[in-house]
């Protein structure tokens, strides 16, 4: 469902408070939307996404990369790679923007519940994935075993490397990093292999029928990981994908998400394998 | 008994309820072709020719502002387009394919929460229909359920009589009340045998047959070889009377400027590009597939209907030839 009615299109103010550069080209910026909106951006369910709007730019659909904090701050993890994210690179904290959603279906945390929780991430595909970590984090009693298995081009292009060690540390999840070339050398203090995250996930021993995997990356990352998690006896309705596709009016309109009869913004973007493996384009 | 009205009252309709307030949309000449553009008078109504693009865009404009913002003192304020507004409307003189269309968008502007934008001005306008006595060789509404005197969609339905004559069938409740507003204008009169419907040569289409095909057949050697040589230009999106696809684009600076939704087409190659280059549909059939798909299919599967009205335009506007006709009886034949 829409989240507030006949206004859905017309976004909330916000506010840029905080940037902090992640590498290169992708930053974690804070955004303090009004009053008005923080009501129903609280109703935030992991994977589901929003639209930010930047002025003079446009709109963009991006997934928070936490849960909404109490005071109605969200943190957005953005690339830069199309004109609005670049003028996006240009604002200060103290700019003005705006939100409106949230939309689609995020993943079934509450589904989830008791079940041990496999996370894929393939490079930017940890951002969407952060908000479902720590929702599992801080609701930690209410699952199994959490592990995410994160795979980046390159050491300098993992993101929140020290944050998630952190956490690993902390027992509160188990950690595996890979990246697809290291230069020669140590990669660094995190202990990380170096492969694709496919065959990461072929040595991995995990409760796969008990397992939810909710799996985040570019298409040709989770179009392998959706088999090889089928291979290694993960149900396809535990296989939980979030889809890449071009949301643009978010309310199941426009039809540019759409993958065969079903509209990434409204039906997804998470949908679970079972489903997707009956559409012959979703993958 | 039949109630008709004559040529001339319809133009002196149009002028009365132009009189009172009405905003009257219908065909009318416009530079070197006929579009469906807001009437001064009830003469400038031209019902000789199909109007080049659909009368959709009376309810879906092919492009409309939906918010303004503008920076007052360094907070960003953001308004919305008051819909309240929109007049009451009139269109007139719409054929079959073009009257049909409305109700099969309601679908889809409506199936989660309410587009205004489009249902305000569907609320507001009445549609007086007219039965079409000037099919080409690329009409076949009558292959897709429709057919020259289907009064579907219409509120008002006209039929062209022998003379200058048009037989009137009130529809529903506003074509009853539209009727009841000018009574001077309407008469009682015999029934008389109607001008003859232009014969189409295509015969129906069984179109629960056609997406028996669809669902089985997403991948097929037949998409190539219905559209490798689509141009990929849009056009048959852009005058089809139930594509109703669209984008979002801001234009102004990060101080003061609108945001538009315009018709998109999911012929074009940027459709589905997404920031990151991934392109779920990357080369040219599978987005002509889409197009199949979505009207004969994934329309039918969400809302019970078929996302086409036969108008032809289509299969007129395709600079390279395409024809949705000949490819659906083709499936149909399989």
């Amino acid at each position: 469902m829409t989240p507030h009615g006949a206004t859905v299109h017309v976004p909330a103010p916000a506010v840029l408070m905080e940037r902090r550069e992640l590498t290169g080209d992708t930053s974690l910026i804070r955004i303090a939307p009004d009053p008005s909106a923080t009501g129903w951006l609280s109703s935030y369910i992991p994977g589901q996404f929003i639209q930010l709007s930047v002025p003079g730019a446009g709109e963009i659909p991006v997934s928070l990369a936490d849960m909404p904090r109490q005071n109605g701050i969200i943190e957005l993890c953005i690339r830069r790679v199309g004109h609005v994210t670049d003028r996006l690179k240009a604002l200060v904290p103290g700019n003005r923007l705006g939100v409106r959603g949230p939309f689609g279906v995020g993943f079934p945390v509450q589904r989830m519940k008791g079940s041990p929780v496999l996370l894929l991430a393939g490079g930017l595909g940890i951002a969407p994935l952060r908000s479902l970590l720590y929702y599992l984090v801080r609701n930690r009693e209410e699952y199994g075993e959490i592990t995410l298995l994160y795979g980046a081009k390159e050491i300098r292009s993992m993101l929140f490397r020290d944050e998630l060690a952190e956490l690993a540390l902390r027992r509160k999840l188990r950690l595996y990093l890979t990246v697809d070339f290291a230069p020669q050398g140590p990669t660094g203090d995190v202990e990380c292999a170096v492969g694709l995250l496919p065959d990461l996930l072929k040595g991995f021993r995990f409760e796969a029928n008990r397992t939810y995997a909710a799996v985040c990356g570019p298409p040709a990352v989770y179009r392998c990981l959706a088999s090889e998690l089928e291979e290694a006896g993960v149900a396809p309705e535990r296989i939980l994908l979030s889809l890449e596709r071009r949301m643009c009016c978010g309310i199941g309109r426009c039809c540019h998400c759409a993958v065969g009869q079903l509209l990434c913004c409204t039906d997804g973007p998470v949908f679970p394998l079972s489903v997707l493996r009956q559409i012959p384009e979703a993958l | 008994m039949t109630f008709a009205i004559s040529q001339t009252n319809l133009r002196l309709l149009v002028d009365q309820l132009i009189q009172d307030g009405i905003f009257v949309v219908g065909p009318r000449r416009s530079g070197s072709m006929v579009l469906y553009e807001p009437l001064s008078k009830g003469e400038a109504l031209t019902l000789d020719a199909l109007p080049r693009r659909s009368a959709k865009e009376l309810f879906f404009p092919v492009c409309e502002d939906i918010l303004t913002y503008e920076r007052v003192e360094g907070k960003m304020a953001v308004r919305d387009v008051d819909r309240a507004h929109y007049p009451e409307t009139v269109l007139v003189g719409a054929p079959p394919c073009d009257a049909a269309s409305p109700a099969i968008l309601d679908s889809v502007f409506s199936w989660d929460y309410l587009d205004d934008f489009y249902l305000e001005r569907r609320k507001k306008t009445t549609i007086i229909g007219m039965g079409c006595t000037r099919g080409d060789d690329a009409c076949f509404c009558s292959a897709v359920g429709l057919a020259p005197d289907s009064v579907a969609g219409s509120d008002l339905f006209l039929t062209p009589l022998p003379g200058d004559e048009y037989a009137c069938q009130v529809i529903t409740e506003k074509g009853r009340s539209l009727t009841a507003d000018y009574p001077g204008l309407f008469h009682e009169q015999s029934p008389v045998d109607p001008l003859p419907a232009p014969k189409q040569e295509m015969k129906q289409l069984n179109l629960e047959r056609i997406k028996n095909w669809l669902d089985t057949h997403f991948d097929d050697p037949l998409w190539e070889k219905f559209a490798d040589i689509c141009a990929g230009c849009g056009a048959c999106a852009f005058v089809c009377p139930a594509c109703h696809c669209f984008d979002i684009n801001d234009e102004g600076s990060s101080e003061k400027g609108t945001r538009r939704k315009h018709w998109d087409a999911c012929g074009f190659g940027k459709f589905t590009n997404h920031a990151s280059g991934h392109n779920p549909r990357d080369v040219q059939n599978k987005r002509y597939r889409n197009r199949i798909m979505h009207k004969f299919k994934y329309y039918n599967d969400k809302f019970g209907k078929t996302l086409c009205t036969g108008c032809g335009r289509c299969v007129r506007a395709c600079p390279v030839g395409i024809d949705i006709a000949g490819i659906l009886a083709e499936i149909d034949a399989k």
